[in-house]
């Protein structure tokens, strides 16, 4: 299994990507950690004629504190950003969920911009970074912010067109009193979710307010569940409040089957596992359970 | 030595003598084979599961630079005839497909160019035409399949390869005189070997010599010879094998040729040296070796006393598109398909049908894990209806100690065993109460642990008849299946022992050098170990059935004594004693009785090499120390077909006893293993690491198979887990610490007693895992009949109304051809 | 398209210069540019682990990179765990002790997972090394010995 042939591009810096970009036919690959799509071009089931490698834009390699954000440059390996002080203190829910997400040496390689792009409707981050309002700076043909819940359109397709690349996500740190939690369930440790669950509510004397829930694995992308979200609007953080929250949450989506799950075990599961993801933020907060 | 009992060697945990160069990365397998002018051969593969071909286009790929030859199905046949194949009659299958494609994958034209990634350019321009026709994409489909739907028209209007339908004992007696009958019908997933290292070659030919050389991970190339060659229209003398370390097999590079003889095909075409690695996609598409993929309506009969009296099988098999193997894999069942217990009636019948996929080949167990596992289903069921405590049924019901040499139902032999034994030393490392008070503490909690048990034979050594004795007339009955090796002590007294199979992760290597150093009294590691191909000239069926240890062991005792006599008459010549007055131990060679002469290995071999002259004429004093032997099947003998007695083929069987205790959630429908003991009886253990090492293997496969692993396809024959991203094997986050404890009774047949033990780990753990699952949910009265147990399917089962979960018998089980069919 | 680059890069300590297409694999350009077959590949679709390797110290899957992309770089592979005297690593000796090998054929890519793990987390339970190796499979070992060779190595380093 080896690639079709390509015409290889390296810039050196963000001024070289954006004229490469712009010359380009639109049929170009941008080349960032390779983990999703270097084994695509391996099958020939991806097999662009060139490929731009990113890789040497030491300028997009930065996890930094901007204000109350914290701003990702497209280079950021997963393992650099799980391990960043910056963000377990500040955006601790992106690094908890990378517990889920493949494995070290994947890590290692894959960037959270590159992931966002490839957008495999399974994939952790992109519903962690829905809950956590991100940003995502498109450049390029038409440099411009997009809402994260713009940003996922369907499998394997974002708001990032053609002659675009993904430059920067952009994530509100979390402020006292908001947490988050994500969990999944998987057929093996590191593989992508059959039914994962994101969720970030902030919890102020004992009620809830400003939830975001979002799901993975459940159908052709990665979205946030508002009729739930909006439910638990007021909501007291109780044990009881995440088991009716589950209910709603599991009756209101329509989750797809598939060889390794069956539409109505997805649902099942969207019941359980919103129920502990929201058990697991309240109980951050220290509530007690009613 | 052998003499006393005591053992020296043997039963130690040395280190392996394989594992320096492995660790340094210095092992060739065969994709690390690198000659002058190599080119790279790949293939374009069909994308219908069932489909006439009717034109290919090649131009476009023969102009691309960099390609050396584009070879079709035609042409592959000038140079080449059917792959080998066991099948009476036999099934057609050329290593290019001509007229047909049969599965999605089956390759239709093979490109040759200068590096992999060129031959795949080349392979993206060829352009094939098809004609679809019906894709028969499961075994119930095959039943029906008519005309267009056939698969191999030649050979009828069927897709039925094969009916057998064979009765051993007072079967029909024994259920109408039953007190209870167990009846389920059960389905065996299609899983493989997948090994890390997919099949490969390398292959030479010499136009001058009309000589090939092979370089290849596909195994028993000696026995191989004859329908290789065949298969190449040459004869076996044109074909030399050189061993490779191999990357894994579990059986799966056992009897797999179509690698290695396409790219013998394109060596001659390309008269350059051609490298054909499947890459993980042929692997699993096109690999010629899944597993057993069964459906079993299997039934248990019990007396008033809870004594299991008869069992009947009926099974439908789906192997897929073509059937080299035959009926092996249910010959190998037949070799203890009643298990351990005393019943002696057997009423068993299989349909063999040929669906839209790549046909199947063997892997450890070769289907006795699966008759294992269904046998082991019943009991546990039957433990249920009776309301008997599962160990106690199972005791109840065991051969005694005194029963062996025992001759089951079918006519194979067990040697030796003692299974109350092995089952109570089990029960006693697992704590057995200890278990049962925690499963009672999680009771009723969303988090359940169930205790599960498995009590199974493991027959080993592996002999061929298991190939052929269903057939009426059989058309090669083949009955060989030897092992040799040849040992020599050199001018400084260094053993070095040659063997003729590779090394596929078995430890050959260390576990003849301790078997060697046993007979020879010297230091295990003293002794050099290397490996011949067939230019060495000597039989090797090589690793198979948990055959090896055993063979090898009685090649190398039978050198041994040859050698030793050597040894003996050169020492006894020169103190002028008897030969009979000469013994061996760590120095050497002694004289037993007074003077303390002793001689070492060295001055032994240097007055042999050297001083011909110095002793008498004859072959009692012929130049040098060296012996090869050829060992056969120690106990083995042909079926009857008057009286359908299967003969003895598999006698060697030692015996396993698995507890595994698992926690399921109940609300996540997830399994995890909580503790597992495995107890294993392989006689006489050469090397416990190593031994313990097979056993683990097996039983992290045994785990992926109960929880993780399957073929899919859908209707139209497309496989549904097309990568490693699909088709899941266990990591190590899904293989929990595992405690294994050996028990033994010796083998009376073999050399010191060995019993192979390379597949009980998987014969074993895939009932027993079941068995524990099931258990955890006993007061929801699930029973599992079908794997692999994923949380999606035990969600279902969990979910499903209470009367359809613990009989789980067919709904509406198709007609089924009740004749032997045969054309 | 099919335009050779030169490929500089210090393997396993000494200075190489390769020219190479730009898709050709890392995992190829060690096997077959630089010779060094100890690498080995068993999917290329960055799955089994077989082929890893480490660059600028990191462990990658060689499958999944491309060899331009290691140009100026510091690859490591398991020919380079040997002592300059040729003899084993204190892993390697420790994989040997407790038989944490059989085929041998994920073992090199399994060695430098397993090097990293030591680097990175020499505390490490025996959960957090099954963690550290679940993306690297082995189909013949059960893994168990291989926790055991990493556990015991982490304790006793100097062996």
């Amino acid at each position: 299994m080896r690639p079709a042939p390509f015409e290889y591009v390296q810039p050196r810096s963000i001024a070289e990507l954006r004229s490469v970009m712009e010359s380009d036919d639109g049929s170009a690959k941008v080349l960032a950690g390779g983990q999703s799509l270097v084994p695509m071009m391996n099958f020939r089931m991806a097999s662009p004629t060139r490929l731009i490698d990113i890789n040497a834009i030491t300028e997009l390699d930065y996890i930094k504190a901007d204000g109350n954000t914290i701003r990702i440059g497209a280079l950021a390996r997963h393992n650099h950003i799980l391990e960043s002080t910056l963000v377990r203190e500040r955006c601790g829910l992106l690094a908890q969920a990378y517990g889920h997400v493949a494995h070290h040496t994947v890590r290692n390689r894959g960037t959270l911009a590159g992931n966002s792009c490839h957008a495999d409707p399974a994939s952790e981050m992109p519903a962690v970074l829905l809950t956590l309002d991100a940003i995502f700076h498109v450049d390029g043909a038409n440099p411009r912010p997009v809402a994260a819940s713009d940003f996922f359109l369907g499998m394997y397709t974002t708001a990032v067109g053609s002659n675009e690349y993904l430059r920067e996500i952009e994530i509100p740190m979390l402020t006292a009193g908001r947490r988050g939690h994500f969990d999944e369930i998987s057929m093996r440790q590191g593989d992508f979710a059959i039914c994962g669950v994101a969720a970030v509510v902030t919890v102020r004397n004992g009620m809830c307010s400003d939830a975001r829930i979002a799901y993975c694995g459940i159908a052709e992308h990665q979205f946030r569940l508002t009729e739930a979200e909006r439910w638990l609007e007021g909501r007291n953080a109780s044990a009881a409040t995440a088991l009716a929250c589950a209910d709603l949450a599991a009756s209101s989506v329509q989750p797809g089957g598939d060889v390794k799950a069956s539409s109505e075990y997805r649902r099942h599961l969207v019941r359980v596992m919103t129920a502990r993801v929201l058990e697991s933020v309240f109980n951050e907060n220290g509530l007690e359970r009613t | 030595m052998t003499d006393t009992g005591a053992r020296r060697w043997v039963g130690k945990s040395i280190l392996r003598k394989e594992d320096p160069k492995l660790l340094a990365g210095k092992a060739k397998f065969v994709d690390d084979i690198q000659l002058p002018r190599m080119c790279h051969a790949a293939t374009v593969s069909s994308i219908y599961a069932h489909a006439k071909i009717l034109a290919v286009r090649c131009d476009a790929a023969k102009a691309l630079p960099g390609v050396i030859a584009v070879v079709t199905g035609a042409e592959a046949a000038e140079l080449s005839g059917p792959l080998p194949s066991r099948a009476n009659p036999t099934v057609t299958q050329h290593c290019l497909a001509i007229d047909k494609v049969r599965y999605v994958g089956e390759p239709v034209v093979a490109v040759v160019a200068e590096t992999r990634a060129i031959a795949e350019d080349a392979a993206a321009l060829v352009e094939v035409d098809y004609e679809e026709l019906p894709v028969v994409a499961d075994m119930d489909a095959a039943l029906e399949a008519r005309g267009d739907a056939v698969l191999h028209p030649e050979r009828g209007d069927t897709n039925v390869y094969t009916v057998v339908h064979r009765k051993w004992g007072e079967v029909d007696a024994a259920f109408a005189n039953s007190a209870h009958i167990v009846k389920r019908m059960f389905r065996w997933p299609r899983v493989s070997a997948q090994p890390i290292e997919t099949v490969g070659a390398v292959v030479e030919y010499e136009p001058a010599t009309q000589h090939f050389f092979f370089y290849s991970n596909m195994s028993q190339q000696m026995m191989a010879s004859g329908g290789l060659a065949a298969a190449l229209k040459v004869r076996p003398s044109q074909l030399s094998f050189v061993p490779m370390y191999v990357g894994g097999s579990f059986g799966g590079k056992v009897g797999v040729y179509h690698v290695a003889i396409l790219a013998a095909v394109l060596a001659r075409i390309c008269c350059r040296p051609v490298k054909f690695m499947e890459d993980r996609l042929e692997h699993l598409l096109n690999g010629n070796q899944h597993g057993s993929d069964r459906r079993y309506l299997a039934e248990l009969a019990i007396d008033a006393n809870g004594i299991f009296t008869g069992l009947r099988c009926d099974v439908v098999d789906d192997y897929g598109a073509y059937f080299h193997l035959a009926l092996g894999a249910h010959g190998n069942a037949a070799a203890q398909i009643t298990g351990p217990y005393r019943m002696t009636a057997v009423d068993y019948k299989v349909t063999a049908v040929a669906t839209n996929k790549t046909q199947q080949g063997p892997y450890r167990g070769f289907g006795g894990e699966v008759a294992n596992f269904v046998l082991e289903r019943l009991v546990d069921a039957a433990a249920r209806q009776l309301k008997a405590d599962p160990f106690e049924l199972r005791k109840r019901n065991f051969l005694r100690p005194d029963a062996f040499p025992y001759t089951t139902p079918t006519g194979n032999l067990y040697d030796s065993g003692d299974y109350e034994g092995v089952l109570d030393e089990a029960m006693r490392m697992a704590k057995i109460d200890d278990w049962k008070a925690r499963k009672a503490k999680q009771r009723g909690n969303s988090k359940r642990l169930g205790i599960g048990v498995a009590t199974v034979c493991e027959r080993s050594v592996m002999n061929v008849t298991e190939f052929w004795f269903f057939e009426d007339k059989p058309l090669n009955p083949v009955s060989s299946s030897p092992e040799s090796v040849s040992i020599r002590i050199d001018v400084q007294g260094v053993p070095i022992v040659t063997i003729y199979a590779p090394c596929w992760g078995n430890s050959p290597e260390t576990l003849a050098a301790q078997l060697t150093a046993e007979h020879l009294c010297v230091d295990p590691s003293t002794i050099v170990v290397n490996y011949a191909g067939t230019d060495g000239g000597m039989l090797s069926k090589g690793p198979a059935g948990s055959r090896f240890t055993v063979m090898l062991a009685g090649a190398i005792e039978g050198a041994c004594q040859a050698l030793l006599a050597k040894v003996k008459a050169v020492a006894a010549h020169r103190w002028g004693c008897k030969e009979e007055d000469v013994a061996i131990d760590e120095r050497g060679a002694f004289m037993t009785a007074g003077d303390g002469h002793v001689m070492t290995f060295a001055q032994i071999a240097e007055a042999s090499y050297l001083y011909r002259l110095d002793f008498p004429k004859g072959d009692r004093f012929t130049t040098g120390l060296a012996a090869s032997y050829t060992y056969d099947h120690p106990c083995a003998t042909l079926p009857d077909p008057k009286t359908g007695d299967l003969g003895i083929f598999y006698p060697i069987v030692g015996h396993a006893c698995h507890l595994v205790l698992a926690e399921v959630d109940t609300e996540l429908a997830t399994v995890r293993i909580v503790d597992y003991v495995a107890v294993h009886d392989v006689g006489q253990v050469v090397n416990p690491m190593t031994m313990d090492g097979q056993i683990r293997g097996g039983i992290a496969q045994g785990i992926g198979t109960v929880l993780l692993e399957k073929y899919e396809f859908d209707e139209s024959g497309q496989a549904l887990t097309g990568s490693l991203a699909d088709y899941l094997i266990p990591t190590a986050c899904e293989v929990p610490d595992i405690r294994v404890s050996h028990f033994t009774t010796p083998s009376p047949l073999t050399s010191l007693g060995i019993k192979g033990g390379g597949e009980g780990g998987r014969l074993a753990s895939c009932p027993a895992i079941t068995s524990a699952i099931d258990d955890a949910l006993e007061d929801e009265g699930i029973f599992i009949t079908e794997l692999p147990v994923t949380p999606s399917r035990l969600f279902d089962l969990l979910r499903a109304p209470a009367s359809d979960r613990a009989t789980q018998e067919s709904p509406a089980a198709p007609e089924r051809p009740t004749a032997v069919e045969h054309h | 398209m099919s335009e050779k680059l030169l490929v500089s890069l210090e393997v396993n300590g000494e200075v190489v210069e390769q020219e190479t297409e730009p898709r050709t694999l890392l995992s190829t350009f060690i096997r077959d540019s630089l010779g060094l077959t100890g690498t080995h590949v068993g999917c290329e679709h960055g799955i089994c682990g077989a082929c890893t390797v480490l660059l600028n110290g990191v462990t990658v899957r060689s499958c999944l990179t491309f060899a331009v992309q290691a140009n100026g770089g510091k690859l490591k592979t398991v020919e380079g765990l040997l002592r300059r005297d040729g003899s084993l690593h204190p892993l390697q000796r420790k994989f040997a002790e407790h038989h944490a090998l059989q085929c041998g054929f994920c073992t090199p890519g399994m060695l430098m997972t397993c090097e990293e793990i030591c680097r990175n987390k020499p505390a490490a339970t025996r959960e957090e090394i099954r963690d550290g190796i679940s993306g690297n499979l082995c189909r013949c070992t059960g893994y168990q010995t291989i926790v055991n060779a990493v556990a015991d190595y982490l304790e006793n380093p100097h062996d």
